[in-house]
């Protein structure tokens, strides 16, 4: 599937120093992404400056109150988008997955919008509201796509009307998404349009402190079922043979992914194609195993959503981008890459 | 080792209740015309698909009863060919499912004529050469997962392991078989097309047709040109006599 430019490469079984090395390399890259991030933008106000008090109260308060939570917010958004991706992948056994693609991002956004719509309201209620919004929307779409990964059994057909049936979600989200906007009312409209694009800009402390908790679940998920998503590829017979409980294994992600996509999508709207780029790039790199590929991938999304972010923000200060734009603009060219690619090898 | 009491298949594909031993440090072939059920019949052995009917049980304890981790100590599979999603090296393939030392991997590899192949991306070898991997898979399985307080070497389940073998390739795996269930008292159940091959080197076959157990016993008593002619309605040339410890069974023209 994947053609063989690293044939050779002379990887070795995984041992614990390799493993160190690599995460403990990538968790340093995104500290100084951090750190980058941190001092960049309209403020120019460094970490150091505020522990120091040298900068003037108002700048301290933006910095603890806007800053902060949108880094960490950055940080547990970008391991969630790509830590599902590299998971979907390893579930289905290919590549192509995503959480975008597959049409869960867009399930749950439209869930969220409909939540807006509905039952429109500004307290707290509507936030959690919100949330609950975003799970049931992603769990709802992953539960239809593996209906029809079943119905299909593998093969290749079965991973073309995989990424036919996240077409079809995609599409009919995006209509449903634009009848909402149609029914609409102005103050609705602003709320949707102020979430829907894919940024990190409403990141609160209110909003951040619930993500960090539930995302990290997922993620502590995710990271436990390295092993048995291993044993997975060996395909369903021979890896109940060698220990595995498929059910389980496929439920467990199943849950972890749902919650963790709704929920970033609830708080940042769709931010498109972390999941396919980032461990399908570690993999190349890593190999395919799933105990290295999943905190890895974690932790690249991370540094990706990061530094994407930090651009978004000041390359056209002080104006922003919606920094789902942007990793649209560089997962969307890749994924066609990546399926001519394919199709030369078939 | 592993008995079978009538136990069955009920829903299809279905199986109909056989009993029989499975014993450590033999070999069974298991043969029968195309869609005959020799691969449910296989993953009912194994507990993908828990039988309907009757009873089995691996050392007296019934297969349903085993925790699933437990139970891969003592037997593996390996199914038919599908190709691996992504670029696992020969070698981590090898290892998955189990914690072998290097040398019980080298050894394998050694056994199965992969040697060369340890570090190369199973995506890049010949159908062959991967089918080679996943029965050295297995075997790993078994091997590094036995128990001190185990009797045998466990159960290992091939299903149709030859397919994709020359026939250089075929005898040097019928060989191994028989070796590593000499040397480690390991029951080796194998799905086979070739007769030739089954009767050649299994101590006993099991002839399935239709979902049924026709036929079992050693190769002389399964293999004879009636019975071959009656299951899979092929025409043979007469016996010869030279081949007269194990049945030679060619087309007739």
């Amino acid at each position: 599937m994947i053609s063989s430019v690293n044939v050779y490469r002379n990887r070795l079984l995984l041992p614990m120093n390799r493993q160190t090395r690599v995460l403990v390399g990538l968790t340093l890259a995104l500290l100084i992404a951090l750190g980058w991030s941190a001092t960049s933008g309209a403020l120019g106000l460094s970490p150091w400056m505020v522990i120091s008090g040298n900068a003037s109260e108002l700048s301290i308060q933006i910095w603890w109150q806007l800053r902060l939570p949108r880094l960490l917010l950055g940080v547990v958004v970008g391991a969630m988008l790509a830590g599902s991706g590299a998971a979907m992948q390893g579930l289905f056994r290919n590549p192509l997955a995503d959480p975008t693609l597959l049409g869960l991002a867009s399930g749950a956004g439209l869930f969220v919008a409909l939540w807006i719509v509905l039952f429109q309201g500004s307290g707290a209620g509507s936030l959690y509201g919100q949330f609950a919004a975003g799970f049931l929307g992603a769990l709802s779409v992953c539960v239809v796509i593996f209906a029809i990964a079943r119905r299909q059994g593998g093969g290749s057909a079965a991973v073309m009307s995989l990424l036919l049936a996240g077409l079809a979600i995609n599409t009919l989200a995006g209509a449903g998404g634009g009848v909402l906007a149609f029914i609409a009312s102005d103050e609705q409209l602003r709320q949707l349009s102020l979430w829907g694009m894919g940024t990190l800009t409403n990141a609160l402390w209110r909003t951040t402190s619930i993500a960090l908790v539930l995302i990290s679940v997922a993620l502590w998920l995710l990271i436990r079922s390295a092993r048995e998503l291993d044993l997975l590829q060996l395909g369903e017979a021979t890896a109940h043979a060698a220990g595995l409980d498929a059910v389980r294994l496929k439920w467990r992600i199943i849950v972890a992914t749902s919650l963790g996509v709704g929920l970033c999508v609830a708080l940042t709207g769709v931010i498109g194609f972390l999941g396919l780029l980032v461990p399908h790039c570690l993999r190349l790199w890593l190999g395919p195993g799933h105990r290295l590929l999943l905190p890895a991938s974690m932790l690249g999304g991370a540094l990706l959503l990061v530094v994407a972010d930090t651009l978004a923000r000041t390359l056209g200060a002080p104006a922003e981008i919606p920094v789902g734009l942007l990793t649209s603009l560089l997962g969307g060219p890749y994924f066609l890459y990546l399926l001519m690619r394919r199709n030369r090898a078939c | 080792m592993l008995t079978l009491h009538q136990a069955g298949l009920t829903t299809t594909p279905a199986i109909s209740p056989l009993s029989g031993t499975l014993r450590p440090g033999e070999l069974l072939a298991i043969v029968g015309p195309n869609g005959a059920g020799k691969s449910t019949l296989l993953s009912m052995l194994s507990g993908y698909r828990p039988c309907e009917k009757g009873q089995l049980r691996l050392d007296g304890k019934p297969l349903h009863e085993w925790p699933i981790t437990e139970l891969a100590n003592r037997r593996a599979l390996v199914a038919q060919q599908e190709l691996p999603g992504f670029d696992w090296q020969t070698e981590e393939l090898v290892s998955l499912g189990s914690n072998p030392s290097k040398a019980l991997i080298a050894e394998l590899l050694d056994d199965l004529d992969l040697t060369h192949l340890a570090k190369r991306s199973v995506l890049s070898l010949s159908g062959g050469e991967r089918q080679r991997v996943m029965i050295a898979r297995g075997a790993c399985q078994l091997l590094s997962r036995r128990t001190p307080k185990a009797r045998d070497g466990g159960l290992l389940l091939l299903d149709e392991p030859t397919s994709a073998l020359d026939i250089g390739q075929q005898q040097r795996l019928m060989r191994q078989l028989r070796a590593w269930a000499a040397q480690h008292m390991m029951a080796i159940v194998g799905v086979l097309h070739d007769l030739n091959l089954a009767g050649t080197y299994a101590d006993r076959i099991w002839l399935i047709h239709k979902g049924e157990r026709i036929a079992h016993g050693r190769p002389q008593q399964v293999l004879t040109p009636e019975t071959i002619a009656d299951v899979y309605g092929a025409e043979l040339q007469p016996p010869n006599s030279s081949t007269a410890n194990s049945p030679f069974l060619a087309l007739a023209p």
